[in-house]
């Protein structure tokens, strides 16, 4: 829809581009997380109890939902279709370091607060994804954690945990 | 006069000087990220969400409204000067577009692009002002049944407009409304999916879902893209369409006005499928159809005016009805829901100043950008130069702390990660976010109107046959689903028995790289412009030397 504008910009721009399709079995992976998922859910509902439509218990609606899910899925099972998708490739490992640099952002976050899980975590994705040269790494990496704990903590006044390094300053 | 005073009243708000900073923030931050690819509409008011939560609902929604359509703007500019749409309704633009820059007609095709986009918002907020009390009271009359018809129409539609197959964005929905379950029973409180966690009894928070699907998915994705900024090396001069270009585009406008405004109102309308249906439009009543795909300037025009004329009157479904029709408004859905303000047909009376200060708004909105877009042009490229690399870091920790601000709790930090990821993958796997973000939005109103038919009814199923206004929108549903399924059929024949050019035209649309005949069979259903959707097809074909 209207979110993926870098994806179309690709596609015009390198038309040519070979959008691998995936082997048939692995199309099925998806539908199965997601039957998994519609029994899952349809058990749970199961146990909050139906009742009736006239006096519907608090598991019906989600039960109907379940149910959807599981047709659903099953069809996709039988029908994993053939349109072209996104291969996986080394740039996906890439994504998925990302992901693991903004849980380990998380935890530091609860442990350490604000400053220098942000500080580390712009270095890392400034200097390695970015390829930014080490000098604006650095200006960036410390300006904007800096900045960016102003505007929130001070001017929006939310309240962010204690700061390791902020504290022993302000 | 009834509509007149209450105009006024709107006017009254939006020209609140707070209000008109609102505005004039809205539009040019729109405008600004239409051109930097890499951060659409849904992404940045994502972002933008939890701010809007301290402020005021009216000013919010005011601000975020300027960024949609001021988007629409800005994706025009990056479209003409680098073949680079900056966001996905602007891609048709880049066909003729793009050739004029080619032919040093840049500055054309900018200006002309501003006044069409600024002629087809007005036409279009002209329209819904007038056309929104009219169609309130119908809605007020409606039991909760034929709500509960609407909103399965509205997810219909989203579904079968949806980028991937029609099967998966079904799944999509349901696990939308699945996840919106997840919280206390809205009749007797019990909890439903929490799995014992204490924040997940007031439900799952859509900022932060959202935000995830949308913000941290799309962010995640750019470390696989190897995109790199270009720079502009043509010099933008004579902004002001000639007098030559203005007459031959003039058609091209008024066409383009009307026919994104009708199509806007659809639920499931606006943006892609009124600029592709200009343009074919367009193409169709040519003298010399040749022309396009060459820089013919109807070609930029046409397609830019429906495009923001659809966008504003997509505000018709979700303001009177409660209805979004796709995803950036779904956000915005959202966002009234933070502040307690339901959208749907009491809104016009109960919140009479933001319902109208936010139609005011558009006005002054369109005005602003008009006059933004004809000297400013060049300030907003330079905008490009911001490296891919730091913009990503930015808004990933920007992301963060703003989900944490909302309730002030790392739960929420958790979930946002955990809908990036699942967003990520959902779009390596061909599934589209949209229709889940939607159905969570609709969801909880879809089972409590679902349930309160159901104690009108006794129990019974039959009275959504029997209430009129649900039985007209489920047959007009039924009606959807078979002309999809024979025009699906029917391609699939001439599939079997055509030329190897058929499936070039699916591949065409880079939207709906699976099922590119889908907007032009909803046409044909559409009080649009019933020859269209052949005419789409066509034009596709012949468009895209440069997608084969």
């Amino acid at each position: 829809m209207v979110s993926s504008p870098v994806e179309v910009a690709a596609e015009i721009r390198e038309p040519g581009r070979p959008r691998t399709g995936a082997l048939r079995w692995q199309r099925r992976i998806a539908p199965l997380v997601l039957l998994a998922l519609g029994l899952g859910a349809a058990s749970g509902s199961w146990q909050l109890k139906l009742g009736t439509l006239h006096n519907p218990a608090p598991g019906l609606w989600p039960f109907v939902i379940s149910l959807a899910i599981i047709l659903g899925a099953a069809a996709l099972i039988v029908w994993p279709g053939h349109e072209p998708l996104e291969a996986w490739g080394r740039r996906s490992v890439s994504v998925m370091a990302g992901i693991a640099s903004l849980a380990a952002f998380v935890v530091l976050f609860e442990l350490i607060g604000f400053f220098i899980p942000a500080v580390l975590m712009l270095l890392l994705w400034l200097r390695v994804f970015g390829r930014e040269s080490w000098r604006w790494t650095a200006v960036f990496a410390v300006a904007g954690p800096a900045v960016l704990y102003v505007i929130f903590d001070r001017l929006l006044g939310v309240p962010f945990l204690a700061d390791l390094a902020l504290d022993a300053f302000v | 006069m009834d509509i007149l005073s209450n105009l006024g009243e709107g006017f009254s708000v939006a020209l609140d000087p707070v209000n008109l900073l609102f505005v004039l923030i809205g539009v040019v931050v729109g405008t600004a990220i239409g051109v930097l690819p890499g951060l659409g509409p849904t992404a940045t008011i994502a972002l933008l969400l939890p701010i809007t939560y301290t402020m005021d609902p009216t000013a919010s929604i005011i601000m975020l409204a300027g960024i949609y359509y001021g988007s629409m703007y800005g994706g025009t500019i990056t479209s003409v000067l680098l073949r680079l749409p900056g966001e996905a309704a602007s891609v048709v633009t880049t066909f003729d577009g793009y050739q004029m820059t080619k032919q040093g007609r840049a500055g054309a095709a900018l200006g002309i692009a501003a006044i069409g986009s600024f002629i087809g918002g007005t036409v279009a907020v002209i329209g819904l002002t007038f056309l929104a009390p009219g169609l309130g009271k119908i809605a007020l009359s409606m039991g909760p049944a034929g709500f509960v018809a609407l909103m399965v129409m509205g997810l219909f539609l989203v579904t079968s407009l949806g980028t991937g197959s029609a099967i998966k964005s079904v799944c999509m929905a349901a696990v939308g409304l699945l996840l919106s379950t997840v919280g206390q029973d809205p009749i007797n409180g019990s909890a439903r999916f929490t799995f014992g966690q204490a924040p997940l009894l007031s439900g799952l928070d859509f900022v932060a879902v959202a935000m995830g699907l949308f913000g941290v998915a799309e962010l995640l994705r750019s470390l696989e893209q190897t995109e790199k900024a270009q720079i502009i090396k043509t010099k933008i001069k004579n902004i002001w369409p000639s007098r030559k270009d203005m007459k031959d585009s003039a058609g091209a406008i008024g066409r383009g006005s009307v026919l994104g405004f009708f199509i806007g109102i659809l639920p499931g309308g606006g943006g892609v499928i009124s600029s592709l249906a200009s343009y074919a439009l367009e193409k169709r009543r040519a003298k010399d159809p040749s022309r396009f795909g060459k820089g013919a300037i109807e070609g930029v025009a046409g397609p830019e005016t429906a495009n923001n004329a659809s966008s504003t009157t997509a505000f018709i479904p979700l303001l009177v009805l409660g209805i979004p029709s796709n995803v950036v408004l779904a956000m915005i859905f959202g966002a009234l829901l933070m502040h307690g303000i339901t959208p749907g047909p009491r809104l016009m009376t109960d919140h009479s100043g933001l319902f109208w200060g936010v139609i005011a708004s558009m006005y002054i909105g369109n005005l602003m950008l008009l006059i933004l877009n004809i000297p400013l042009v060049g300030i907003f490229i330079q905008l490009l130069r911001v490296r891919q690399g730091i913009l990503v870091a930015f808004s990933l920790l920007i992301v963060l702390i703003g989900v944490y601000s909302i309730n002030n709790t790392s739960f929420d930090m958790w979930i946002v990660l955990a809908f990036g990821v699942l967003g990520w993958i959902m779009s390596k796997t061909g599934f589209d976010a949209g229709p889940l973000v939607l159905a969570f939005v609709l969801g909880p109103i879809l089972e409590k109107s679902f349930r309160q038919s159901m104690l009108i009814s006794g129990g019974s199923l039959n009275i959504f046959v029997t209430d009129p206004a649900a039985a007209i929108i489920f047959s007009l549903i039924l009606a959807g689903i078979a002309i999809k399924a024979i025009s699906g059929f029917r391609r699939r024949l001439a599939g079997t028995k055509a030329s190897p050019e058929s499936p070039v035209a699916e591949e065409e649309d880079p939207q709906a790289t699976s099922d590119g005949g889908e907007p032009a069979a909803l046409l044909a259903a559409s009080p649009g412009p019933s020859e269209g959707a052949p005419a789409a097809q066509h034009a596709d074909k012949q468009q895209s030397p440069t997608a084969r």
